[in-house]
């Protein structure tokens, strides 16, 4: 590798880093601000914020709610989609083209979309605003990615083994189990947290969908918009490093499968 | 014979829970929502396209929808102008055993909060914040730069989450690229940068595409970063939609501008979609 | 296997979710503006009636409304809302009929008690609980407050990019109205259209079109130098850090903003409601929601246990001048109220 090359790549790294990081170091910066207005110039450290963030008891039950909402309708959608996926790549079925599309279409429409349809259904319908209608509103999101990423592990060598284990005597249900689900394991894996990443930062439809239930991207927006606070920059900072830890987490869970599997 | 036939019911068994959740939660509001928007003003009246009509007389409506139009376009250039040398920077200068550590690291802010990212922007771009002070301290400036609030600043927001976003998809389409096609090249006496040129850039087309249409698709209806940042000097579509349903309680038009939007992107759909399969195939 | 696991896991965690929602004491829903959701406003009022309140907050009337549309019968308990709003909203029967007794109205000064905007047909549906006012608000040292003596002022050239506007068209239209010796009951069409042909020209000199809160952080970063339509209300919580942020009323006078609380008509707690109403008009209530931390203003009730640094800040000794100079802003029904709402968002493009 060229001197050059590395040089460059380096400056351009450089430069890439910076851009990146400069709102997210910005945003912790001034999450230490000593004064209530988190605006430049930046006065002596203080852990004041963090302090208050912590000890609220709105944030503690905003995030028992992401949590829940996220588990949940994450759960939902993978069992959905996967199911989905094994009845269209499994079997051949009639208008299955179609049906894919249609499972894959939201994908494509705005989420301000869906959660105003939503709305309008619920308002309609009489039905209550709160998590459930918020969680049917996710379900409805992180379905379309869940089945792709599930359409995926559903290989035609899978279903060899699938009828493999079948003449073995294996009952329907323990084919599933053991062998299709087995399989397939990592991308389930993989569907539930990028279902639960999208859940937990959702904003626009959880806020039109709920009244008091509020999970933690509408604290935000709340605390944006009803006050002047670095109190807004702890919790950000708090709930990136949240991400953060969830993300690493999947990292370990999935290549340490993923590699057990491929192993000897 | 048999087999075939019970195989297909057991397709649809499984595939029936799935499409159930999708019709009460999906085609059904959007049929009610395409029903809301059909309403005529005055009830009674023939009027299917009142709404439709009235959106395309208000200038306020058609500027949204071109503001919309026309910040995703740029910001979906500009997250790949940004996205491909910052992964072409890994790709081919990283030593392989570091480049998913190396773009890891640098796509990490992906997870910090929708909502905080774009405020933070505000303080960055902010008269007296860091971009103005690095810039009058090294003498370009003389006043403060008025970035806030303006339409640079949405797309200053829409950029940096795309432009991740657009470096790992990227990535991943460069990583594709089989190495020996660039040393047969370079034996056959092409240089560095035409070797890049005709086989590197070509061969990665297909990754920009997804990437820039990614971009355009989500950036036409989001409506967090242009609220926090955009300081209605430009609103764009989901704004007015917003406004619609919140402000003047008019959930027809509401509905209909909900509808536009999703016309808009949807073309976007249909005519990238397969120009993409058809230059891939090629 | 597996699938099993998570079922099992995503049904008890929804049963969890439900009993959560279902296992609360007593509480109440208010719709008010973000001043009352700080909770050193609502902590006591619960610690002392064990009520527990839900502030959901609203950006204007038409927004208030189109929320209880969208909303079941006892949904909401409590509304919060622009005083001069209240005969069309009882006129559409979203008010509760209230006790005057249960309410300190004589501490409460004449042209803030308002019979004739809070009382409709000899009945009292709304209490007003705060207000302040709409003027210029900017930074001293970097304009001069004898530069902003008039609307027209902020024409000039040089505020190029450098007015930011409060985000609702009612008390600016109404700051545009009073310059224009128009009173906000007689605001019509033709009002308007002078409304829009003023708003049109100033254009040009808009940074941001904002709320509450973005508006303060454009005039503490800079971003704006001066906030059209700002007051006390825009500056008091970031004085402490920026003594050079001041504000101003017109020579030819403007408007104040004047918030009331009211029950909703269809709450099925008009008890604990009327408790909190009381809660907010008590001398105690008043100086928290004075000096609340999304925004100060002026407490209804003049016996507010308000301290003498507080009262400094929000200028209580030149209220009389200030309410002499000031009316309530514009209070558009019906179709005047969409015409309206089409030229803001007409400037706002």
């Amino acid at each position: 590798m060229s001197v050059l090359k590395k040089a460059l790549s380096a400056v351009v790294l450089l430069v890439g880093f910076a851009f990146i990081y400069l709102p997210v170091i910005v945003l912790a910066v001034f999450s230490f601000h000593d004064g209530r207005a988190a605006v430049p110039p930046f006065e002596g450290p203080t852990l004041r914020w963090y302090a208050e963030v912590l000890s609220d008891p709105k944030v503690g039950q905003a995030a028992l709610n992401s949590i829940i909402l996220g588990l949940g309708s994450s759960a939902l959608a993978t069992v959905l989609a996967f199911l989905a996926a094994y009845g269209l790549g499994r079997y051949r079925v009639a208008g299955g083209e179609v049906l894919k599309g249609a499972i894959l279409l939201p994908m494509n429409i705005s989420y301000l979309v869906i959660g105003i349809g939503l709305l309008i259904l619920f308002r309609n319908a009489q039905l209550p605003l709160g998590l459930g209608a918020a969680g049917l509103a996710h379900v409805i999101m992180t379905l379309p990615l869940c089945f792709a990423i599930c359409l995926t592990a559903i290989t035609p060598k899978q279903v060899r083994l699938e009828m493999a284990s079948r003449d073995l005597g294996a009952s329907q249900f323990m084919v599933l189990r053991r062998v299709t689900i087995g399989l397939a394991w990592p991308a389930i894996i993989a569907a539930f947290f990028l279902a639960f990443t999208l859940s937990w930062d959702e904003f626009i439809m959880t806020y039109l969908l709920t009244r008091f239930d509020v999970t933690i991207p509408i604290t935000i927006w709340s605390m944006l918009r009803t006050g002047l606070n670095p109190a807004t920059n702890a919790l950000g900072v708090l709930v990136f490093g949240f991400s953060l830890i969830l993300f690493v987490m999947f990292e370990i869970i999935y290549f340490r499968k993923s590699a057990r599997r491929t192993g000897p | 014979m048999g087999k075939a036939s019970t195989d297909r019911f057991t397709g649809y068994f499984y595939v029936t829970p799935a499409l159930l959740v999708l019709v009460i939660g999906f085609f059904v509001p959007v049929g009610i929502m395409a029903f809301a928007s059909l309403s005529p003003i005055k009830p009674g009246e023939w009027g299917m396209f009142d709404n439709y009509a009235r959106f395309l007389g208000q200038p306020a409506l058609l500027g949204a929808l071109w503001n919309s139009l026309f910040i995703a376009g740029i910001v979906a250039l500009a997250s790949v102008a940004v996205g491909f040398p910052l992964a072409a920077a890994i790709v081919f200068g990283v030593p392989e055993r570091h480049q998913r550590l190396v773009l890891t690291l640098l796509i990490l802010p992906f997870w910090t909060s929708y909502v905080v990212r774009s405020y933070a922007w505000l303080l960055v771009l902010a008269p007296n914040g860091v971009v103005n002070q690095a810039l009058m301290s090294v003498g370009l400036i003389t006043e403060p730069l008025r970035l806030n609030f303006s339409v640079a600043a949405t797309a200053i927001g829409f950029v940096h989450f795309f432009s991740m976003l657009a470096t790992i998809i990227i990535y991943s389409g460069l990583r594709q690229i089989d190495k020996r096609l660039l040393l047969a090249a370079g034996d056959l006496g092409a240089g560095s940068v035409r070797a890049f040129v005709r086989i590197v850039l070509p061969l990665s087309a297909p990754s920009i595409a997804v990437a820039a249409f990614l971009a355009l698709v989500m950036c036409i209806g989001d409506y967090i970063t242009p609220q926090i940042l955009g300081g209605n000097t430009a609103p764009v579509l989901p704004q007015a939609i917003m406004n619609q349903l919140n402000r003047s309680n008019d959930v027809p038009m509401a509905a209909t501008l909900a509808f536009v939007l999703t016309t808009v992107v949807l073309f976007v759909v249909t005519v990238c979609v397969p120009v993409y399969r058809a230059r891939v195939k090629s | 296997m597996k699938a099993r696991k998570f079922l099992t896991g995503a049904l008890a965690l929804g049963g969890i979710a439900v009993a959560c929602a279902t296992v609360h004491g007593q509480e109440i829903n208010v719709l008010a503006w973000c001043d009352h959701t700080d909770p050193a406003l609502l902590d006591p009022f619960t610690e002392q009636t064990g009520i527990r309140v839900n502030v959901r907050d609203y950006e204007g009337t038409g927004a208030g409304l189109a929320l209880l549309d969208q909303s079941r019968p006892g949904d909401w308990d409590v509304w919060v809302l622009d005083s001069p709003a209240i005969p069309e909203v009882v006129a559409l029967g979203k008010l509760a009929p209230l006790d005057p007794a249960d309410f300190p109205l004589s501490d409460i000064p004449a042209s803030v008690r308002n019979e004739g905007v809070h009382m409709v047909d000899g009945t009292w549906y709304g209490i007003p609980e705060k207000y302040g006012y709409h003027g210029f608000a900017f930074d001293k040292e970097r304009v001069d407050e004898a530069d902003l003596q008039s609307i027209e002022d902020i024409l000039d050239p040089r505020f190029e990019k450098r007015v930011a506007v409060y985000d609702y068209y009612r008390p600016i239209m109404g700051m545009i109205a009073a310059s224009l010796g128009i009173y906000p009951g007689d605001f019509d069409e033709e009002d308007l259209e002078k409304v829009r042909e003023y708003l049109m020209n100033l254009k040009p000199n808009v940074s941001v079109v904002a709320d509450i809160v973005t508006s303060q952080t454009a005039l503490a970063t800079g971003d704006a130098d001066v906030l059209f339509g700002g007051g006390e209300y825009a500056i008091a919580t970031i004085i402490p850090e920026r003594p050079s942020l001041d504000w101003t009323i017109p020579t030819a006078g403007s408007v104040r903003y004047e918030q009331s609380i009211g029950i909703i008509a269809d709450s099925e707690k008009k008890d604990e409601a009327n408790q909190f109403l009381q809660y907010v008009l008590s001398p105690e209530g008043q100086a928290r929601l004075a000096t609340s931390s999304c925004f100060w203003g002026l407490p209804a009730n003049t016996k507010a246990d308000l301290t003498d640094e507080q009262k400094a800040i929000l200028r209580w000794d030149r209220q009389e001048e200030y309410l002499a100079k000031t009316t309530s802003y514009i209070a558009p029904t019906g179709d005047l109220a969409a015409k309206a709402e089409a030229v803001w968002a007409e400037f706002m493009q």
